[in-house]
């Protein structure tokens, strides 16, 4: 064979087998995928990530709706044989103004089996949560997310891998999460995004997650847990580009067993990719706090 | 602002203030890189837990005028009085200073209820310098007329209002930062520190309000956003880590912020981490802000590593704030009590 086609052959061959790769399932990738590893041999996970789906809205399966806050509509007297107006649902008004902005999109579950096990007093929790969210989701008040709704929140975030520490900075809240992979003591308190020892389980990173408080919740509908949460997450490396993340959610308070979540997460490389600031506090200040004070920064106006 | 009144961040900021190593395990012998060696892939090693514990002011003292250095009994006086006062302080007879108060004006020789906030865990290291401020060669900020009127405003106002909103008291109250000019070495728990380094960043995480700087070591230039803490970028200078930082968003506007956390456009930053002792950096920060300065200063600061085992812990702020209602409840209350006189 000439040597122009024998390499005719090897490219024809690398972009066949690109694109049997490429439309292979992650997780039949996931059993021949060798990462990279770093200096010191272990799984290569630095970047910059990002969870792409609708979790955020709802950790279950969801169609889409007007709004996050909705209200029924009013009868329909006016016309005979007809006793609503078109939509059942209506943005409530305070979420009004935003129009398509604030709508929900459709999106299918993280969750595996697309059911959480709630213990029945939770069921209902759930259901009260979901009917508050706007007073409640300590989203809306900047509050640090928790674990695992950080991985999973519309924005990105980053792994630094350190000697014996790897941190994750989250772009949300300014978050920051220490894993540590040597021998640590105890946590001394209750936390908002937990305390973390990880491990490598041959590619895979595992971390163990505890002493986490009540705070958090799972999503804008209002899934919760208690302080018994207990987190272990799962990020294995799939492609360069994809890492699988798993976690597992137990908390003998709400739920009736284990259960699951699992989604891939992207890597960022848009050019200049970084984890920028959202110092969020700032920008809810005003919800929390403008009708306190002698002026109402706002108006300018005497609070009464 | 350097101190904070007490907001319920509870025990976890606390305890990383008071720092018990002795509770911990021992550092892992995994750690693959020695202390002042170079990491797995062949950079400088700055990792740890790193804070200021001195005692030199940032300003030359008054009394001081025209002296870079203290005389050996002047530095043995003050290790005398540290010695003493961090003795009081364990006994629990003085407390440390609480807001711009010092021990000697404080009726209450510092055991203000919130003076827990302070850590009273180590003694402080005793120099011969008589300020950080190494240029100008006297030792003290070089304010324009107009800087040195809205500081003088602020300090007068801090702790005292009045606090008519939420927008009246510092950065430091509002759980928002303390900024970035100051983070290396300020602040009540000492500045507690971490430096986690992975291929071409350096990351530092402050304790206080979490505050956290990604720092790209890897030869990119500035980009063009402009953030609070500015748009830093690293370089290695032989062992010497050198950040610039430039883009900082203007929050000249919060009249009632320091300068460390009320930054203006022009603001231009570079620092200089520099390993001189496996237990010590030399860090030196130079501030250029023509906004602020008549000219650019540096200041020189000894930068001390904390045992192995020492951990950065989770800076709840703003999710604990219940001092920011209650000031503001405390405000109204003062305002209804004057106009009803």
């Amino acid at each position: 064979m000439r040597v122009v086609a024998k390499i005719v052959v090897v490219i024809a061959a690398a972009i066949a087998g690109a694109v049997l790769w490429t439309h292979l399932p992650l997780s039949a990738q996931a059993d021949s995928y060798q990462p990279p590893r770093t200096a010191s041999g272990v799984p290569d996970l630095n970047g910059i990530w990002q969870a792409l789906n609708t979790a955020n809205y709802d950790i279950q399966s969801h169609p889409a709706r007007p709004a996050l806050a909705l209200i029924p509509a009013s009868p329909r007297s006016a016309t005979p044989g007809l006793d609503r107006a078109t939509h059942v649902e209506l943005p409530a008004p305070v979420v009004r103004p935003l129009g398509a902005v604030g709508g929900v999109p459709a999106g299918a579950g993280i969750v595996e089996g697309d059911e959480i096990p709630y213990q029945s007093w939770a069921v209902a929790k759930k259901k009260e949560n979901a009917d508050h969210w706007l007073e409640r989701d300590p989203e809306i008040k900047c509050f640090m997310p928790g674990v695992p709704r950080a991985v999973y929140m519309p924005y990105p975030f980053q792994i630094l891998q350190g000697t014996d520490k790897i941190l994750i900075a989250y772009e949300f809240a300014g978050a920051t999460r220490t894993i540590h992979m040597s021998t640590v003591g105890d946590s001394p308190s209750s936390t908002w995004m937990g305390w973390s020892r990880g491990h490598w389980d041959g590619n895979t990173l595992v971390v163990d997650v505890t002493d986490f408080n009540e705070e958090t919740w799972f999503d804008r509908a209002g899934n919760f847990h208690s302080d018994a949460l207990h987190v272990t997450e799962r990020y294995t490396p799939v492609s360069p580009h994809h890492l699988m993340y798993e976690v597992t959610i137990e908390d003998p308070k709400v739920f009736t067993r284990p259960w699951k979540m699992r989604m891939p997460l992207y890597r960022r490389f848009d050019a200049d990719a970084q984890i920028r600031e959202y110092k969020c506090v700032e920008f809810v200040e005003q919800l929390l706090y403008g009708q306190l004070g002698v002026v109402d920064p706002a108006t300018g106006t005497i609070n009464k | 602002m350097p101190y904070r009144s007490l907001i319920l961040v509870g025990v976890v900021a606390i305890a990383g203030a008071i720092a018990v190593p002795a509770c911990y395990a021992p550092p892992s012998p995994t750690a693959s890189s020695p202390t002042t060696g170079r990491t797995a892939w062949g950079d400088p090693d700055l990792q740890g837990v790193w804070r200021y514990e001195g005692a030199i002011p940032l300003e030359r003292p008054s009394q001081l005028e025209g002296r870079d250095t203290l005389t050996a009994e002047e530095v043995a006086a003050r290790e005398r009085v540290e010695k003493e006062q961090e003795a009081k302080r364990l006994e629990g007879v003085e407390g440390a200073a609480v807001g711009r108060r010092s021990i000697a004006e404080s009726p209450i020789r510092g055991n203000e209820y919130n003076s827990f906030w302070q850590d009273h865990g180590r003694p402080r290291q005793v120099s011969n310098r008589t300020s950080l401020i190494v240029d100008p060669p006297d030792g003290q900020l070089p304010f324009t007329p107009n800087a040195k009127k809205a500081e003088a405003r602020a300090a007068a106002r801090y702790g005292v209002g009045p606090f008519e909103s939420y927008l009246d008291p510092d950065t430091g109250e509002r759980c928002l930062t303390d900024g970035v000019t100051g983070m290396m070495w300020q602040g009540p728990n000492g500045g507690h520190n971490r430096i986690v380094q992975s291929p071409g960043y350096v990351t530092i995480l402050h304790e206080e309000y979490r505050d956290r700087r990604v720092i790209p070591v890897d030869g990119r230039p500035h980009g063009s956003i402009r953030q609070w803490f500015g748009d830093a970028v690293g370089r290695w200078e032989g062992e010497t880590l050198v950040v610039d930082t430039t883009n900082f968003v203007d929050r000249t506007n919060y009249e009632w912020a320091n300068i460390w956390t009320r930054p203006s456009e022009s603001l231009h930053l570079v620092e200089r981490f520099k390993r001189v002792d496996p237990a010590a950096i030399e860090y030196t920060v130079t501030v250029d802000d023509p906004t602020t300065f008549t000219r650019a200063w540096t200041a020189m600061i000894p930068i001390t590593k904390l045992p192995d085992d020492t951990q950065i812990y989770e800076y709840a702020c703003h999710e604990g704030n219940y001092a920011m209602p209650n000031l503001l409840r405390g405000g109204r209350t003062d305002a209804a009590r004057t106009s009803s006189r």
